[in-house]
């Protein structure tokens, strides 16, 4: 059976997460929505498929997956929407002449190769649309995953799960005698290669705690779970609170709280990270720090598809899109937008809500800074640290975001011109 | 229209660097000589943005190094957009 993971047309819901990246590659809980999908069918043979930008990406990234490529459906295929996030699609295996909804949104369909090329051609809505009229419906309630909040706020709950679903426990790396394990060591999983030095307290009475092969926890911190500390990722002194994903190569100092740092990310040092979603090749400066509760307890608001949308919650951190920079001491207000590859310098108060992509905040305005030449030349320098080059299609997919943000950019610069000259 | 421009280009450059006009040269350095750092040279793209209606092209604005190359650079753009 060929399983096809798809991202549908409300990507850009979930914009600054997705300028690089399909909605099946958000992470969330331990894993990806596309890693958890696929797990829950071991015998299928997996395929993507995602928006046109993305299509010389994907295959980069996954070289062993077909992507966007009807020629390689045959037989039945089971269509599935990336962003499920729900460990209960698990279900619809072996089902045939299908398709799954859940409030006018189809998150699944059980279909032949043939009703599945016209898929690629058409697009995930107008296909489904059209093959779902000859086919049973089942309304589902699956729990899945339309703005960047949600990511977050489902964050702590899969950690449980996938913990449970992963079946591994106790410790194949290092623990070091001098630190403790508060709660039930079944609820902790050190991978090997893992080290945990001295005077590290991993607390397990609230969740699970992972931590991936080659991560090092270095002494001083606290890590309460339910959390996920990614391979070859680095706690340096860290108040790790409950509900954080921390992915792959990331330095993570200072206090975080039911976040998640896609991967190749720094926060090194102090500074506080809540209810956040940070991307990759993001380095927060010393004493970067966010705000995920307004000072009244009201809904927060996020901007979203070009307006400011109603999250309906009170914890909100910021969505913080890749490559994005920031210096010592900036604060982020509850709520914040950050888009691609921004350059952002404290003022001393909170940064605007919504920094476009490829800005530099500085001087207390946002500026076209230095353009995105001398963007992509720091992006490639920081690469380098992590012995990963800027490949031609990354660049080229970056080039084309530029394009995409660049009114929402120049409506942005030209506001704040008259403040950045003190007029 | 070129000395138009060089009054004016020195007009700017002395209220967004805070310095006196009447010593700027030609040849007087935005970096070197008036101590302009990364911030500087973003607010003088914008502020010559402002005061000649034109968008210059950032990477090869912040090139420039001087006054007189300043110059040229704008009269230049004002040509290209006009």
């Amino acid at each position: 059976m060929r399983l096809v993971i798809y991202e549908d047309e409300t990507y850009g819901r979930l914009y600054p997460l997705t300028y690089l990246r399909a909605t099946f590659e958000l992470r969330c809980g331990m894993h990806s929505a596309a890693e958890r999908i696929a797990a829950l069918f071991p015998d299928a043979e997996v395929a993507y498929h995602a928006r046109g930008a993305l299509a010389k990406i994907l295959p980069q990234r996954y070289p062993d997956v077909s992507v966007n490529d009807a020629a390689s459906l045959s037989g039945d295929v089971l269509l599935v929407n990336g962003r499920v996030i729900d460990r209960a699609v698990a279900a619809i295996a072996g089902e045939t002449d299908t398709v799954w909804t859940k409030d006018g949104d189809v998150l699944a369909a059980a279909v032949s190769a043939e009703k599945a090329a016209a898929f690629y051609g058409s697009g995930s809505a107008a296909f489904l649309a059209d093959a779902a009229a000859g086919l049973n419906q089942v309304e589902v309630d699956w729990r899945t995953v339309t703005w960047p909040w949600d990511l977050v706020n489902h964050n702590a709950d899969l950690l449980t799960k996938d913990f449970a679903a992963a079946g591994r426990d106790g410790v194949d790396g290092d623990l070091h005698a001098n630190s403790v394990i508060l709660g039930n060591p079944n609820q902790l999983y050190i991978a090997p290669g893992a080290d945990v030095l001295p005077l590290v307290c991993l607390d397990c009475r609230e969740g699970p705690i992972t931590i991936d092969e080659g991560a090092v926890v270095n002494p001083n911190t606290y890590i309460q779970g339910p959390c996920y500390i990614g391979r070859d990722t680095q706690i340096v002194g860290a108040k790790i609170r409950e509900g954080c994903s921390i992915g792959p190569v990331c330095r993570v100092g200072g206090e975080v709280e039911e976040s998640i740092i896609h991967g190749y990310s720094n926060k090194y040092h102090d500074g506080f990270l809540g209810h956040a979603y940070v991307g990759e090749w993001v380095n927060l400066g010393a004493l970067t720090t966010n705000s995920d509760i307004k000072n009244d307890y009201s809904p927060v608001k996020v901007h979203a598809e070009g307006d400011f949308v109603d999250t309906g919650c009170i914890k909100v951190g910021c969505f913080i899109g890749d490559h994005t920079k920031t210096s010592i001491g900036t604060y982020f207000n509850t709520g914040t937008h950050v888009g691609l590859m921004t350059l952002l310098v404290g003022s001393g108060g909170v940064l605007p809500k919504f920094l476009p992509s490829f800005i530099w905040f500085a001087g207390g305005a946002i500026t076209k800074g230095f353009g995105l030449n001398s963007l992509l030349e720091t992006a490639r320098a920081a690469m380098a640290r992590r012995k990963r080059e800027l490949t031609a299609e990354e660049e080229e997919l970056i080039r084309a975001v530029h394009a995409l943000t660049d009114e929402e950019r120049r409506a942005a610069v030209k506001k704040d011109r008259r403040k950045l000259l003190g007029r | 229209m070129s000395e138009d421009v060089l009054e004016r280009v020195k007009k700017v450059t002395a209220q967004v660097l805070g310095c006196d006009a009447s010593t700027l040269t030609e040849e007087t350095r935005f970096a070197g000589d008036l101590g302009a750092e990364s911030l500087d040279s973003i607010k003088l793209v914008v502020a010559f943005d402002e005061e000649f209606g034109i968008e210059m092209e950032d990477d090869a604005a912040l090139q420039v190094q001087n006054i007189g190359k300043a110059v040229a650079f704008i009269q230049k753009t004002i040509e290209e957009q006009k």
